[in-house]
């Protein structure tokens, strides 16, 4: 098959599925989707420029950000070639179709060929989108630093593509030459580590850091960094090269996590989102525990069940926990120097190595089948499980305060770091407890039906509360920082006195959470009710049956008087009544009773069986 | 071509981790032969039918197919693989799946051999519906007439019998011996003891390793792999 019969080919098979697919678009829900996304970009925009505020910055100031400027900006760079690599070296960044995959890459057609049009239109993609965040955030640069406002947005639309392009590139070539995913995280992580460094005034230039010039042209305008761009562009070019070479095993396990990731991403399923993100990261538990388990009979068999799954955490997850420990240390290091905006990266860290010491819960979540056999109520398991799940986020605690306290710059006080660490990860995992047992929204929501206003506000609770917790968390840390700032005399207390005060209201959450766990189907049963009871349609039925059922009654008791005159008239044997006469009223069928769903057979509340099939079947008479 | 071994393996091996799905194998396979791999579930069957078809990448070892490397277009030419769980577009009629496809594959589109698939598999009504509206049987219907209407050489077929009919397991079954006939190389992995009585050759599979290569009957092979 030659490369025009294969373009040829793919466009004839494009083209029909796009008349297909648009012959199926809804239009009103296209542009709600348009809609929706121009609202939340103008809210962010808002909220950002209120957060940058539109003071001129002073001299000082504007030489500091010419000063570090360039190297944070150059840790972006290299983390997005670092993320791309990554992905790349799991088969990314194209997710294709799994039809494609089998069909298409497995026919005599060019793959080069084959690929490249999916490519194009995902480099596209990212390219759009960096340009808009890029060229976003140009124009809050512009009201704080000094510079035209046209040079703003177009240097940050080009920085934005620059980091889309980098990201892009490094993935397909990662890909296309089938790079191992170890040298993807060391080379990745080298880069990163070298710009981190260089912030710190550690290290010469980072290469990242020419990168980084490019978004202060207006400043300072340094030609060396084009040379971003020019690598940028070359790693697409050198990717669309070597893109045939994408490995089909990849792809294809890429095709269906992908796909299932975006769709839980969309209902906002954090759990899903994690499972997958894990299996697309071939995270799987070890087959063998680090420490074998004991045999024989458990006194606690759900915590001895937690220790197994921890037992069996891979080298990777066991990485990723050390490295956000560090994050979250350092986080306090900032915080207690006087940076308190670091709360909002202490607390999400902390909060995402919490989900994973709740894995354990997460999977009987996951398997609420399962769940409904055991003969007794799904919280009293979940209520098992936290113990464990505390257990885990206190040694996470404990060695963030390590991290912390380590000598150097802004090292935290011991007993603080100690303390607060445990803290913070205490609410973490409070947090990361609330994010697994809520899960995702339900599909049919009747808040969303009746008041969508309330439902917003809720959705946004619902995705922020939990991380929300554990920035909670890190508030014994400012009130440390706070009375250790002043001297005793005048807040009256000592900076670990202030932080033990902070951490008083943080039990009484953890208690709080604890208990909303083992009564959470029971909170949902009772709210599910509630909202029946309030729902106008439901109200109206309500008042309909009332009706009908007092005019029955009313019926009735004309029947019974007219009978109890007939009874009379017999006994007195004169002739004819007028009751007698009288044509019985018909009573009016009375109103069939609405189907009220039968109330779940102990032992089975919560989860998502509607029936309980194996045990109706059991009653049913042989 | 008829020369040429339609497949051989040597040293061919796959593992995840620590689990070694496929030990070392080495295999050949004559143009033209009919070939039944049989085993239980985990022997390694579909992982070694995903490798031919270039689905899976050998962890060590070599294969060819045809005497072309894997993964090349003359390979990937000669190529069918029928998987045990149909794998269609949503938005693709059967008639344009198959035009599509056998085109791809350098064939004719939607051409009579095809029309009498459909009409074989009893889905001559059915040619302009969406297969993703399909019953499990149907769309197990339409990957048959998808990896048969297009040229081939060499046939991998998984698990061909799962969610067909009675009436569509016989037409299968005469579809197989009517490509082997017609010189195809086939090569299925089922778990149908009874299969074995209608190729050339079984090779039974156990834990990675084959346990046997060479003629069988029914009952060897259940004495082989148990039924």
């Amino acid at each position: 098959m030659t490369r025009a019969e294969s373009i040829a080919a793919l466009g004839d098979l494009r083209r029909a599925r796009r008349r297909q697919r648009v012959a199926e678009i809804h239009w009103i829900d296209a542009m709600y989707q348009v809609y929706i996304t121009g609202v939340i970009a103008v809210v962010a925009l808002v909220f950002l420029s209120t957060f940058i505020g539109d003071g001129q910055v002073d001299a000082d100031t504007a030489a500091d950000v010419l000063r570090h400027g360039p190297a944070v900006c150059g840790l972006v760079a290299a983390l997005a070639i670092f993320v791309g690599l990554r992905s790349g070296a799991r088969g990314g960044p194209l997710a294709l179709e799994r039809p494609d995959v089998r069909h298409v890459l497995l026919s005599q057609v060019d793959r080069g060929v084959a690929l490249r049009g999916p490519a194009w239109r995902q480099l596209r993609f990212a390219l759009f989108v960096g340009v808009a965040v890029g060229a976003g955030l140009g124009q809050l640069a512009l009201r704080r630093l000094p510079g035209n406002q046209a040079e703003w947005m177009a240097t940050g639309a080009l920085f934005g593509a620059t980091v889309a392009m980098l990201a892009f590139g490094s993935a397909l070539v990662a890909s296309g030459v089938k790079l191992p995913s170890w040298v993807a995280t060391f080379g990745g992580g080298a880069l990163v580590a070298w710009s981190v460094a260089d912030i710190a005034g550690r290290a010469p230039t980072a290469p990242g850091t020419i990168v980084g010039r490019l978004p202060l042209w207006p400043m300072d305008f340094d030609p060396l960094a084009v040379l971003g761009v020019v690598l940028a562009v070359a790693l697409v070019a050198v990717g669309m090269r070597t893109v045939a070479g994408t490995s089909l095993e990849s792809a294809e396990r890429r095709t269906a996590l992908v796909g299932q990731l975006r769709f839980a991403v969309t209902l906002q399923d954090l759990r899903t989102v994690l499972v997958l993100r894990r299996q697309l990261a071939q995270e799987r538990p070890r087959s063998r525990p680090w420490v074998p388990a004991r045999a024989g009979h458990a006194r606690y068999p759900v915590l001895q069940r937690g220790v197994r799954s921890v037992m069996r955490w891979p080298l990777g997850r066991i990485g990723r926990i050390a490295t956000l420990v560090v994050v979250a240390g350092l986080a306090f290091r900032g915080i207690w120097a006087g940076t308190t905006p670091l709360i909002l990266v202490a607390g999400p860290a902390l909060w995402l190595a919490a989900l994973d010491a709740a894995e354990p819960l997460g999977q009987e979540v996951d398997h609420p089948g399962r769940t409904d056999t055991f003969p007794f109520e799904r919280g009293l398991l979940f209520l098992q499980h936290l113990p464990l799940v505390f257990m885990v986020s206190g040694v996470v605690g404990l060695l963030t305060g390590v991290v912390a306290l380590l000598p150097g710059p802004s090292a935290v006080p011991p007993g603080e770091a100690l303390l607060v660490g445990v803290v913070a990860s205490l609410l973490a995992a409070c947090g990361a407890i609330v994010s697994i047992v809520q899960g995702a929204p339900e599909p049919v929501d009747n808040l969303a039906i009746t008041t969508p206003e309330i439902a917003g506000t809720r959705t946004v609770f619902r995705t922020a509360w939990p991380p929300g917790l554990a920035v909670i968390g890190t508030l014994p840390l400012l009130a440390a920082r706070g009375a250790f700032d002043r001297p005793v005399t005048e807040t009256g207390a000592t900076p670990m006195a202030a932080a033990l005060l902070a951490t008083l209201p943080m039990i009484l959450l953890i208690v709080l959470v604890a208990a909303w766990a083992r009564f959470y189907d029971r909170i949902h049963a009772f709210l599910r009710d509630a909202m029946e009871q309030a729902s106008p349609t439901k109200a109206a039925e309500r008042a309909s049956a009332e009706r009908e059922a007092r005019e029955q009654a009313a019926l009735e008791e004309v029947i019974a008087s007219a009978d109890a005159a007939r009874k009379g008239d017999g006994d007195d044997a004169a002739g004819g009544s007028n009751a007698e006469r009288t044509p019985k009223p018909k009573p009016k069928p009375k109103p069939k009773p609405k189907a009220n769903p039968s109330p779940p057979a102990a032992g089975v509340q919560g989860g998502t069986s509607a029936k309980p099939i194996g045990r109706r079947r059991d009653q049913e008479p042989s | 071509m008829t020369n040429t071994p339609a497949l051989t393996a040597d040293g061919l091996t796959k593992t995840y981790d620590e689990l070694v799905a496929l030990h070392p194998l080495e295999l050949v396979i004559p143009s033209g032969q009919s070939v039944a791999l049989i085993g239980h579930n985990g022997s390694g069957k579909s992982t070694f039918l995903r490798m031919v078809a270039g689905l899976l990448e050998p962890s060590g070892g070599d294969l060819e197919v045809h005497g072309f490397d894997l993964g090349d277009v003359e390979a990937r030419a000669t190529t069918s693989y029928l998987p045990d769980e149909p794998v269609l577009y949503d938005d693709l009629s059967l008639r344009e799946h198959v035009e599509y496809i056998s085109r791809l594959h350098g064939g004719d589109g939607f051409d009579d051999y095809a029309e009498e698939m459909c009409a074989r598999l009893g889905l001559t009504d059915r040619v302009d519906d969406l297969p993703s509206r399909f019953s499990r049987g149907l769309r197990q219907k339409t990957a048959i007439v998808l990896a048969i209407a297009r040229p081939f050489s060499l046939l991998l077929v998984d698990e061909p019998f799962v969610g067909l009919d009675q009436p569509g397991k016989a037409v299968l079954l005469d579809l197989l011996d009517e490509v082997h006939a017609d010189g195809a190389t086939t090569l299925v992995a089922t778990h149908d003891p009874a299969y074995v009585d209608r190729v050339d050759r079984s090779i039974a599979l156990r834990d990675g390793e084959v346990v046997f290569d060479g003629t069988a009957t029914v009952d060897q092979v259940l004495a082989l792999v148990g039924g």
